[in-house]
């Protein structure tokens, strides 16, 4: 290997420990980024071999003063140009040390030969070796190293990716160049594929919160031959996710999905999400803005939970209730006011040690919510919910909820995520891991604005997320904006191309200017990454996600109008059950009132018979509610430790 | 107003300067164009070739030790020749280098000559009459050196031209007619920045010195060199002398002594006009050296040892 640079030291600028300094012919492949060796083959000091990465270049001439080029031109540009002789020029560049060998005694950087670094060096200088080469090996491709031509693997450690010992993975970068999003997409096919078989079955779940971005994660994408050749480079198939479950809440009409995935040939495969009181009422402090607040409203909450939901409860004013679903929960409330107006001639104002003002707002909270969120809330009860307790390994679970009202994601959010950490605390998941994906972490975990539920619920996974397998990957476009703690604690952070007045933030003070002008300028498909094992930020390349772009996938798939009542009645039912003759149901519910088939139809989804036509014929013909069959377990989640502290 | 405002306002042309260099002695110059010395224009656009090898010499040296009343001095010469090619980088062709040691031997005491002898193994005598007379002594020592640069500069010289391709010139700095051999090179010029010695007299002389900018003399014929060679020269203005002294900016080219010289004088007065650029800065002379023989003197530099650098602090060395 012919050596491209030599180390050279100044009193100025001598070699330290941690950099040094080389200079390279005027024209040469390394740039900024670019991993070098110093030392090895014989050029050593005993054998010392350091690894660099390029931080910062400078080129200069022998000229004094840029006034002497001046007069050397006699003012003009053009002339300077016809100089005969080029000024003596350097290519000075400034490395910082990512690894010596041998690691003690720590020592200045040897003034000897510099060298490209290939596979086995960048293997070396990020550590990788410690867990790419061990017995248990838990190296996760992230992408390619490339610099001069050459390009080399790197790797990140499942250890510090997934857990236990670090967790967590943060992006940032500007919108709209594809890298965030695809990045994700990648690194999951990856971690899929070599997420090692000793730390046991690993599974995703990716809220998709703006447009078609998550909803063809199973359809392939174009690949160029290029991208094929580092997904071959890196071991990692050039194949779409092969088991991806796509669940979206109904419309308002409650039978059509709510979701850009619903062309003919693939809406078959996306599960509706549909949540009744019992699923909410968990969550009732997600409803609750800041103002609402208090120790009432939450002792209130939890009567209700304890003493009304499910069970059978006289109110005292000679109703018995047995509150299941918000028309329920309507009921309940009307009777209770009705019962204060006229048994107590509205001269009191308080039941069971409520204040009424605390009841109403309580009331209008939660039925609030099956208004504004129809479609994701039932007013009936049925629930269509994940696969809780049977979650597969290395499957994609993508929540659409790109246009379900904020209040609706926060809860979607706020629920999925307890559900998650509560299987994975008792490991009934069916999965060791989870990966959680959430976008748009400026909007979910801003550093300024209010505590939400959502927020404490992301510090929460952030910080204690990692001993339970719950891994957070969260993007953003400002990092400098997110809450500290929740970027703080991501082991693993990407930068995609950045906003210069980003870049300007505290946050980047120990980039050097000339990397974040890269930064700044980072093409799409590039990324720097940080990682606990790599001592310095190292930029990578990955390729094309195999799957076909969200913006691609609405062109090919277009979704398709709703479909009137019927259709879509014949379609949810014909998911169930391929068997079903759409005239056959067409005809049953012809001369039905549509709520009732919707009851019956969420029943038929509940229940998953085998004959769904049969079922559903069954249910149509009677009132379906509070049918000993349906009652469900509850288990209520448990609040958030920090959140039970609260006040409220 | 000071009075020499007054002679500028009245036609004195405005200029500056100091002592210059020492005069040297030369033998008058003899017109071979023009009846008499004119200055003529150089043509706008130069041709430049497209292959030059640059030639410059160095030279160190400093007083290391004292036998009595007898310095003994380390020296330290070289010559390079890089040559430029399309792109205009320069590349080195040829390094010659010399280290030895200067003293006057006969004067020395045994002991420490045969010392300096044994160690040292190159070294050059110097006459024992200048022993006891330190600035005679350093003036021999510093001709000595300066000879040794020179015949380091001319053997480096002629291997150039026995390799020097058919369209390639060589540009040296200093006198041409060293070496005979280089002095009748066709495509070889010197480039003299020091007027020491003057060729011209009388109104040729003041046409010299006053040469406009981007103008050259007459050509004349001069010897020089230890073997009397004879070459054709010219003054040739790189930067305009008004403001500043009679020779700035004034270079003597020295070319072979032929009709193809006084033919092609305008020519290559062109081409080394636009070597002006980019400055030699921060070289003192800057505006009497060319760029690429700066460059060769630079490297040069690089090259020389630095245990030869004289010692630049005067005050008295503590005991350790």
């Amino acid at each position: 290997m012919n050596a491209i640079g030599r180390v050279v030291a100044t009193e100025l600028k001598p070699a330290t420990p941690h950099q040094f300094h080389f200079w390279t012919a005027i024209e040469t492949s390394i740039g900024i980024g670019a991993i070098v060796k110093v030392g090895g083959s014989g050029t050593g000091e005993e054998g010392r071999v350091v690894y660099g990465v390029v931080t910062e270049g400078f080129a200069y001439s022998d000229l004094a003063t840029p006034l002497h080029d001046v007069v050397g031109a006699e003012g003009d540009p053009a002339r300077a140009a016809e100089a005969p002789t080029t000024r003596q020029q350097i290519r000075y560049w400034t490395a910082a040390v990512l690894r010596q060998t041998p690691e003690e005694p720590l020592q200045p950087v040897p003034l000897g030969q510099v060298f490209v670094a290939d596979d086995a060096d960048v293997a070396q200088a990020l550590r990788m070796d410690t867990f790419l080469y061990s017995a248990t090996p838990t190296a996760i491709p992230v992408g390619l190293y490339t610099s001069g031509g050459r390009d080399a693997p790197v790797y990140l450690d499942a250890d510090f990716l997934l857990g236990p010992e670090a967790a967590h993975l943060n992006i940032s970068g500007v919108s709209g160049l594809a890298t965030k999003t695809s990045a994700v997409e990648f690194l999951l096919a990856s971690i899929f594929a070599h997420f090692p078989g000793h730390k046991g079955r690993i599974a995703a779940v990716c809220f998709n919160v703006k447009g078609p971005d998550l909803c063809f994660l199973d359809q392939p994408g174009d690949l160029s031959d290029e991208d094929r050749r580092r997904y071959e480079r890196l071991g990692v198939p050039a194949e779409p996710f092969r088991n991806v479950r796509l669940f979206a809440p109904l419309k308002a009409d409650g039978v059509n999905l709510n979701t850009l995935r619903t062309h003919p040939d693939l809406v078959g495969d996306v599960e509706p999400l549909t949540w009744g009181l019992q699923e909410v009422v968990d969550f009732a402090e997600v409803l609750l803005n800041r103002d609402d607040i208090d120790a009432k409203a939450d002792a209130f909450i939890d009567f209700l939970r304890d003493r009304v939901l499910g069970r059978t409860f006289d109110d005292g004013f000679g109703g018995t209730h047995r509150v299941q679903t918000f028309a329920d929960l309507d009921g309940f409330f009307r009777s209770v006011f009705d019962g204060l107006e006229i048994m107590a001639g509205g001269r009191s104002d308080t039941w069971r040690t409520h204040h009424i003002a605390t009841m109403r707002k309580v009331r209008n909270r939660l039925l609030n919510i099956s208004t504004r969120c129809k479609g994701l809330v039932t007013d009936d009860g049925a629930s269509s919910d994940l696969p809780w307790k049977e979650f597969e390994d290395r499957t994609v679970y993508v929540i659409d909820i790109a246009n379900v009202d904020p209040l609706g994601q926060d809860l979607v959010f706020a629920r999925v995520v307890s559900k998650l950490r509560e299987q994975l605390e008792r490991r009934e998941l069916g999965v060791d891991a989870v990966v959680v994906f959430v976008d748009e972490l400026n909007k979910y975990a801003p550093g300024d604005g209010p505590d939400t539920y959502v927020k404490k619920m992301l510090l929460d996974i952030s910080e204690r997320g990692r001993y339970l397998g719950l891994v957070l990957f969260g993007a953003e476009q400002f990092r400098s904006q997110v809450h500290r703690r929740v970027v703080g604690n991501a082991g693993t952070q990407l930068f995609g191309r950045m906003d210069m007045d980003e870049l300007a933030t505290p946050g980047y003070q120990v980039l050097t200017p000339a990397t974040k002008s890269k930064l700044a300028t980072l093409p799409i498909g590039e990324l720097m990454v940080r990682h606990p094992h790599f001592t310095q930020p190292i930029f990578i390349r990955f390729p094309k996600p195999p799957v076909l772009r969200g913006r691609d996938g609405v062109e090919r798939f277009p979704p398709a109008a709703d479909v009137p009542f019927d259709d879509a009645v014949v379609r949810q039912l014909v998911r169930l059950d391929r068997r079903v003759r759409p005239n056959q149901v067409k005809d049953l519910i012809a001369d039905r009132e549509q709520e009732d088939v919707r009851r019956a139809l969420a029943a038929a989804r509940q229940k998953r018979p085998d004959d769904a036509f049969a079922y559903f014929r069954k249910v149509l013909g009677a009132r379906v509610e509070s049918e000993p069959h349906l009652e469900r377990e509850h288990h209520a989640v448990p609040p958030l430790n920090p959140i039970s502290d609260e006040p409220y | 107003m000071s009075w020499w405002k007054s002679l500028v306002e009245a036609g004195a042309v405005p200029g500056s300067g100091s002592k210059g260099e020492e005069p040297e002695a030369a033998e008058r110059a003899e017109l071979v164009e023009d009846g008499e010395l004119r200055a003529h224009a150089i043509p706008e656009q130069p041709r430049v070739p497209a292959a030059v090898a640059f030639l410059n010499g160095f030279e160190r040296w400093g007083v290391r030790a004292y036998d009595g009343v007898i310095p003994l001095v380390e020296a330290y010469v070289a010559a390079a020749v890089r040559r430029r090619e399309g792109r205009g980088g320069l590349l080195a062709l040829g390094v010659r280098q010399r280290r030895f040691a200067v003293a006057a031997l006969a004067g020395m005491t045994p002991k420490l000559r045969q010392l300096l002898e044994q160690s040292a193994g190159d070294i050059e005598p110097v006459d024992a009459e200048f022993v006891g007379q330190p600035a005679r002594y350093l003036e021999q020592v510093e001709t000595i050196v300066r000879r040794a640069r020179a015949h380091l500069e001319r053997e480096l010289a002629e291997a150039t031209i026995a390799s020097l391709g058919a369209e390639d010139w060589l540009v040296l700095d200093g006198l041409l007619s060293r070496s005979p051999a280089v002095a009748r090179h066709p495509r070889a010029l010197g480039v003299i920045k020091s007027h020491g010695a003057q060729f011209l007299e009388g109104r040729g002389l003041e046409r010299a010195l006053t040469l406009p900018v981007r103008h050259r003399t007459s050509v004349f014929a001069v010897r020089g060199g230890h073997t009397r060679t004879e070459t054709y020269s010219w003054y040739l203005r790189l930067w305009p002398w008004e403001g500043n002294d009679l020779l700035y900016g004034l270079l003597r080219i020295e070319a072979r002594a032929h009709p193809d010289s006084i033919a092609r004088a305008s020519e290559l007065s062109s081409w080394l006009w636009s070597e002006r650029a980019p400055l030699a800065t921060p070289a003192t002379r800057w505006d009497r050296l060319l760029y690429p023989l700066h460059q060769v003197e630079e490297y040069l530099n690089a090259l020389a040892p630095r245990d030869v650098v004289p010692r630049s602090s005067r005050l008295p060395r503590l005991a350790s």
